[in-house]
């Protein structure tokens, strides 16, 4: 009986073995087809298409799907997908779990995570391309010359968000020009008795954005394809340079006191109450102030402007609520109806939904309703300028914030960071089979 | 010493094993064929993915690529020679000993105040194991907010002080593991309050007498009689604490996300940031050593609680 027990067993557990299989669940066919963009208004009656979406993203295409589903008789469904965002469709797709349209950031970083060339449709030859704004067509949402995704929001920017009043309150009328004046507006604020910078160590993710802006202008000059290429690493002069010198305005003093504890709501806070001058933040930061004031206080007390190491050039950085990648699902039917989903929604939709979402338009036909909040209205003016962050250039995004955030909480050195965050980019440039790792 | 009966260790013996002719009897009243559903439900979701977590760990697969190939034991190599993996594997060892401590302490504490059934300590021991039904995330969630430099604990103890308090209790790198080792500790101290009871409850109470008549101290009855022989009850609190919150995750994700500066990073949160980057095989990697650590751990850990037990 005890063998044909085991026998039982053995049996039980092959066919389970067999079942599961031993390959990736996530592959997919590769044979891309040149996509035929249907009509904005072909009938779409009994088709139902399910958007993936975020929690901070999940009303956003509200008034783009009532006007398709009426346009077309389709049925969007959208489907919130729970944070962390990015990792949970990861999962999913990785088991073969796959919607018609999600949510993306539309950086290369972040479409290799997704292995776009397998998943996602091309969108080349879109019919809403030549609509945009020629500065941001190609700016993002592109990964071995194949257009990926589709950006419907302007791209965040990392720049410095700055109290108005406090500046005028110590008589700063000119605004840095370039990295030295920000220094020196900073040195200025803190001898006049007024903390200049404020950051968020707790909540740790805005920790990266002061070593990119000070990267800017080795981005324009190719720093991420060398990186990319394994010729340039994390701790080369560059990037550790920037690093090192982030350290250094801490240690000066310039920020908070309660840096190591400080959180992003009371970043937004203390801007908003004067308590510091300058915060180095990226668009999200604006919808946080947004939720404590309205737009008059905000146009009075809050304004904007781009930073870099020898001009005022902006960082970008796309994040999922900014575009849209279609996914290449099997079913020629579904995948034909997502792109008409895009064609409308950056076509005939596009007006209401900049209207609807009180949001900068990213076409040269559609104006950007008045009701948008001027710092907003200097982001996206930067935006066109402005060059590529880590995430929007580097093939790989590895967890530099956290340990920045380390180093601020003094468990790492700044050699240390860029060791941790060379590392894990090494690790998964070697994963994705990149040349020279 | 007399052996005594434990009851809580011999659970599931079935009446048909005390009968006669029980091997004919048991086999026609439980057909082993009644076991293929539970069966095929444990191998299809715990012994295939455990296989699986063996299998993956030497292999690149990654959420870049559709191919899965062998790779040796690279990820190990690579692992191994990075000091995030070994940092984790000591903070989740400090935070297994912690929580073992506190929530054995906690719970053996609660146990003896609350050992008398009167109506008052049934309604109190109820309070105290609502924290082990509670969801971990919604307990993690709820201290962080407690435990904020503006939180009400800071708010509770400037009130007595009668001064602005503003301790950051999740902010520092020394500290925080402790803090966080008590809040997983007081969400599970209901459990092994009610499992120190059980124990409390078999302790004869002719020994207790006996010592009583003796002119034994409350305190020397507890140290020369009671905790020895509660020896079976402290084997399984501190193994299932001290093995269970080596796999901790959710409190700790909820309150510290693995912070300040990586001092809280159970094996589990850097499992969850690997994987979440797409590198499923390390991750695969990881959890298997994580497996491996407990199983090693486990061992002589359980051996020496048993050992414990032969003064029953």
């Amino acid at each position: 009986m005890k063998n044909r027990f085991r026998t039982a067993l053995a049996l039980a557990a092959a066919g389970a073995v067999t079942l599961a299989g031993c390959s990736d669940p996530g592959a997919g066919d590769t044979a891309t087809g040149p996509a035929d963009w249907p009509a904005q208004d072909a009938d779409l009656s009994g088709t139902t298409l399910t958007i993936w979406a975020a929690q901070n993203s999940n009303t956003v295409p509200d008034s783009v799907i009532a006007g398709f589903e009426d346009l077309t008789g389709a049925e969007v469904e959208v489907v919130t997908i729970p944070d962390p965002y990015e990792q949970g469709v990861q999962t999913k797709v990785a088991t073969g779990d796959k919607p018609d349209l999600a949510f993306w950031q539309p950086t290369a970083s972040q479409l290799t995570a997704l292995n776009a060339s397998q998943n996602l449709q091309s969108l080349d030859g879109a019919p809403w391309l030549d609509a945009y704004d020629p500065e941001l067509r190609d700016i993002t949402g592109i990964l071995d010359d194949t257009r990926y995704a589709a950006l419907i929001t302007t791209p965040a920017v990392e720049g410095v968000y700055y109290n108005k009043e406090v500046f005028a309150a110590n008589g700063i009328t000119d605004l840095p020009t370039d990295w030295a004046s920000f220094l020196q507006t900073a040195r200025d604020l803190k001898a006049a008795g007024t903390t200049p910078f404020y950051e968020m160590g707790a909540d740790r993710w805005a920790t990266q954005w002061w070593v990119q802006v000070q990267l800017a202008d080795a981005a324009e000059d190719g720093l991420w394809d060398r990186v990319n290429a394994g010729e340039e690493a994390f701790t080369d002069p560059t990037i550790q340079g920037a690093i090192d010198q982030y350290k250094a305005l801490i240690d000066e003093g310039l920020f908070n006191e309660d840096i190591k504890t400080a959180t992003f709501e009371d970043q937004g806070a203390a801007l908003l109450a004067g308590d510091a001058a300058m915060v180095m933040q990226v668009n999200s930061f604006f919808g946080q102030l947004q939720s404590l004031a309205d737009t008059d206080e905000l146009n009075q007390k809050i304004g904007f402007f781009p930073i870099s190491p020898t001009g005022t050039t902006g960082t970008f950085i796309p994040d999922q609520s900014n575009a849209l990648v279609a996914f290449k699902t099997g079913d020629e039917q579904q995948e034909s109806a997502s792109r008409q989903l895009l064609s409308y929604w950056l076509g005939d939709g596009y007006g209401d939904f900049v209207n609807a979402q009180s949001t900068v338009s990213l076409q040269t036909g559609v104006e950007t309703p008045a009701d948008v909040p001027e710092a907003l209205l200097t982001v996206a003016d930067s935006v066109g300028t402005s060059v590529g962050s880590m995430q929007a250039l580097a093939i790989a995004n590895p967890d530099l914030y956290i340990y920045l955030a380390d180093m601020i909480q003094g468990t790492k050195t700044p050699a240390e960071v860029a060791e941790a965050t060379q590392a894990q980019f090494a690790e998964l440039a070697k994963a994705q089979g990149a040349e020279g790792f | 010493m007399i052996r005594r009966p434990r009851p809580w260790l011999q659970k599931g013996i079935p009446m048909a094993s005390v009968s006669a002719g029980a091997p004919r009897s048991r086999r026609r009243d439980h057909p082993l064929w009644f076991l293929v559903p539970a069966l095929a439900v444990l191998v299809v979701f715990f012994f295939v993915p455990t296989l699986f977590n063996f299998v993956y760990a030497f292999t690149d697969w990654s959420s870049f690529k559709s191919a899965i190939n062998f790779a040796g034991t690279d990820n190990f190599v690579s692992l191994f020679s990075n000091g995030t993996l070994l940092n984790s594997l000591k903070v989740t060892l400090v935070y297994a000993v912690l929580v073992a401590l506190f929530q054995n302490l906690f719970g053996l504490g609660l146990a003896l105040l609350l050992e008398r059934d009167t109506a008052v300590n049934r309604a109190v021991r109820v309070a105290f194991f609502i924290p082990v039904v509670m969801s971990a995330l919604a307990v993690g969630y709820i201290f962080q907010a407690l435990l904020k430099p503006d939180g009400a604990l800071n708010g509770i103890i400037g009130w007595f002080t009668g001064s602005e308090v503003t301790i950051p209790w999740l902010g520092s790198t020394t500290w925080t593991i402790v803090v966080v080792a008590v809040v997983h500790a007081w969400k599970w101290m209901g459990l092994s309050m009610l499992i120190y009871l059980a124990g409390l409850k078999t302790i004869d109470e002719d020994v207790l007498e006996a010592a009583r008549l003796d002119g034994a101290s409350r305190w020397t009855m507890f140290r020369s009689i009671r905790f020895p022989l509660l020896a079976p009850a402290v084997t399984f609190n501190v193994a299932t604490a001290l093995l269970g919150s080596m796999n901790g995750f959710d409190i700790v994700q909820a309150t510290t996300e693995g912070g300040p500066g990586g001092t809280t990073e159970l094996l589990n949160i850097f499992i969850f940031r690997t994987f979440g980057q797409g590198l499923f095989a390390q991750a695969t990697t990881m959890s298997l050593v994580l497996f491996l650590m407990v199983a090693i751990l486990a061992f002589p850990v359980i051996r020496y609680l048993r050992k414990r037990e032969d003064v029953l």
